[in-house]
């Protein structure tokens, strides 16, 4: 029964990795009404960085703000020069690019680092294991469910009770609106871009050391934050929420019971409920 | 009859069975041909649904490896014939398309393409987790080459790669000019309707979600059928056929050559194939340079290739710069 319970505490510390990386997703699509297929590029980078962070001599937490930081400014600069360019086009155009910018990315990973997954130890103070009784469980893995607790409800307060919270929100309900009030909109995407893949970058840090970095977990955690984003509803983050922490117990428990279709699960669950409702948990009809 | 002697089918006929009889000669290589044919048949079912119908799927790599699995399996399990390959495995592709495309259209626009993705990925898994079926990581091998017999005639031999190049050449001429037809009939005109305006078309009476997954079915048997043809080619249905990297392949493909046209289908299929494997002799992260070259085509050439020779074709005609249509997608 123990076993199960570890796999569960794993699959909600999973889960909520998951979030971090649906709810920029979320933002971005919210505000700017397209979906950033390099989204899952900058989780990548996250993991990568802080690698090479650690590789360089610097401390985890160091990297945990750290990195962030830096994918975002990088964001920010490819927001600026690349993808700003495609918001007149049609929506295609803009997946195309960041399809191709994510390519991109990956393969520089891949020049960088190689194809190899690479180790990242968690910090020394988090190696140990807690024990409840006589269960034991991983104080990083702990750390992880209540850093990204935390971060999920500081991110909620940020949306709900913030001036740039009420700019996101409104702008996603209208652009044109927003702009007539006099915010200029195009600082606000820049922004969202940025810190969308900030947000992405803090749950690449955190999975480093649970999953270490590899040039293929873009493409898995893409599809996965998809999955969360269009079963949770789009635009509510309490559904991706839900759907996240649902898809990361999912993935966990049945690694323990059927390790070759832990994944398969994942997306056999998202079609089946999508045939029966179709605007996913909590969409609205 | 005559309008379809002067008519849009026959244009397809005439420039497609040039540039196959000069595609070997231009490549140099029968193989590479062969696999520029391949791509180009999963890439027309692509450009139908992207360029004509206003579908992006991320989904046709499914379908592809479903092609390939189904044309391993009676290959390797009961020694089927080829036409019979071709068609259990362009009807295989039909039918997963088409039920991917039932459940997919249940939502729109971008949430519709994220579901595309995600089937990729469970078909992915699915060919994962039953290593019985498909073979797992190793694939199934040993995908011979029927020969190609009406009966106990046999029409032409396949075994070498000259004469798989003609079979598929072939196959990928008769293919085209039937989605020339489909697109100029009154069922395309519907599709080109949903992809116009969505709304409008369903107000006019259409059941648009039925065109949209006939277009699915119809896109998914051309990937089953490419996936056919690669199986037997190269002698394995492998897992890398499904994974989600050969969908991106076939939606870039169908991109950079034009999704809006057909000439794009082999267009598309030829610059990809040629600059992959031009580049992978010296180069492992070719990759690479196809992202960028997808975005250098998004920004400049949303047309794909096609669409810029023909905005170049009517600048010269007309001796002035030609107006903004690029001829991109909507």
């Amino acid at each position: 029964m123990t076993v199960y319970l570890f796999q569960a505490l794993n699959g909600v510390g999973l889960g909520m990795i998951y979030f971090l990386i649906a709810a920029g997703l979320s933002i971005v699509f919210g505000l700017l009404h397209f979906v950033n297929f390099a989204h899952g590029a900058f989780y990548m980078l996250g993991a990568y960085f802080c690698l090479q962070a650690l590789r360089m001599g610097l401390d985890f937490w160091t990297a945990l703000w750290l990195v962030p930081l830096v994918v975002g400014g990088l964001a920010l600069l490819l927001e600026r020069v690349l993808v700003r360019r495609t918001y007149r086009m049609a929506h295609m155009y803009q997946i195309l690019i960041t399809l191709g910018l994510g390519l991109v990315i990956q393969e520089i990973c891949i020049i960088v680092w190689g194809t190899e997954a690479l180790n990242v130890s968690p910090p020394e103070s988090l190696s140990s294991v807690v024990f409840f009784g006589d269960f034991g469980y991983p104080s990083y893995r702990l750390f992880v469910i209540s850093l990204a607790t935390m971060l999920t409800f500081v991110l909620w307060l940020a949306l709900e009770k913030t001036r740039l919270g009420a700019l996101l929100r409104a702008g996603s309900q209208s652009v044109e609106m927003v702009a007539l009030l006099g915010v200029n909109v195009s600082v606000l995407f820049a922004f969202a871009f940025a810190f969308s893949a900030g947000l992405a970058a803090v749950g690449g840090v955190l999975a480093a050391p649970l999953r270490g970095a590899e040039p293929f977990m873009a493409q898995e955690a893409l599809s996965i934050a998809f999955v969360a984003v269009v079963i949770g509803g789009m635009g509510r983050y309490s559904g991706a929420l839900v759907a996240s922490i649902l898809i990361g117990l999912t993935q966990s428990l049945m690694s323990s019971l059927w390790p070759m279709g832990a994944n398969l699960m994942i997306f056999a669950a998202a079609a089946a409920i999508l045939v029966f409702r179709p605007n996913g948990l909590m969409g609205r009809v | 009859m005559n309008h379809i002697l002067n008519g849009p089918v026959t244009r397809v006929a005439l420039c497609s069975g040039l540039a196959l009889v000069l595609l070997p000669l231009v490549t140099g290589s029968a193989s590479m041909s062969i696999e520029i044919v391949v791509f180009a048949t999963a890439v027309l079912g692509a450009n139908l649904l992207l360029g004509f119908t206003g579908l992006m799927s991320f989904a046709q790599g499914a379908f592809f490896g479903v092609g390939a699995y189904v044309a391993g399996l009676l290959r390797v399990e009961v020694d089927a014939g080829m036409l019979a390959v071709i068609v259990a495995s362009g009807l295989a592709g039909a039918v997963a398309s088409a039920v991917v495309g039932w459940i997919s259209i249940r939502r729109q626009g971008i949430y519709f393409v994220m579901l595309t993705l995600a089937f990729a990925q469970l078909f992915y898994f699915l060919a994962y987790a039953f290593p019985g079926i498909t073979g797992g990581e190793n694939g199934l091998q040993g995908v011979s080459r029927p020969s190609l017999a009406l009966g106990p005639f046999e029409i032409a031999p396949v075994t070498s790669n000259t004469g798989y190049y003609i079979f598929a050449a072939s196959l990928f001429l008769i293919l085209s000019m039937a989605v020339a037809r489909v697109i100029h009939s009154p069922f395309g005109q519907v599709l080109l309707a949903i992809r116009e305006n969505e709304r409008r078309a369903s107000a006019t009476g259409y059941d648009v979600r039925v065109f949209k997954i006939i277009a699915f079915a119809i896109a998914g048997a051309l990937a089953g059928i490419a996936g056919a043809l690669q199986a037997m080619f190269v002698g394995l249905a492998s897992i890398s056929n499904v994974e989600i990297l050969m969908s991106q392949e076939i939606l870039m493909m169908s991109i950079i050559g034009g999704a809006n046209s057909l000439a794009g289908a082999l267009v598309g299929s030829g610059f990809v194939v040629a600059v992959s494997s031009v580049l992978s002799t010296w180069w492992p992260r070719w990759l690479l340079l196809l992202g960028l070259i997808l975005m250098v085509v998004v920004l400049y050439f949303p047309g794909g290739l096609v669409g810029a020779a023909r905005s170049l074709v009517a600048r010269l005609k007309s001796g002035r710069p030609a107006p903004s249509s690029k001829g991109g997608l909507r």
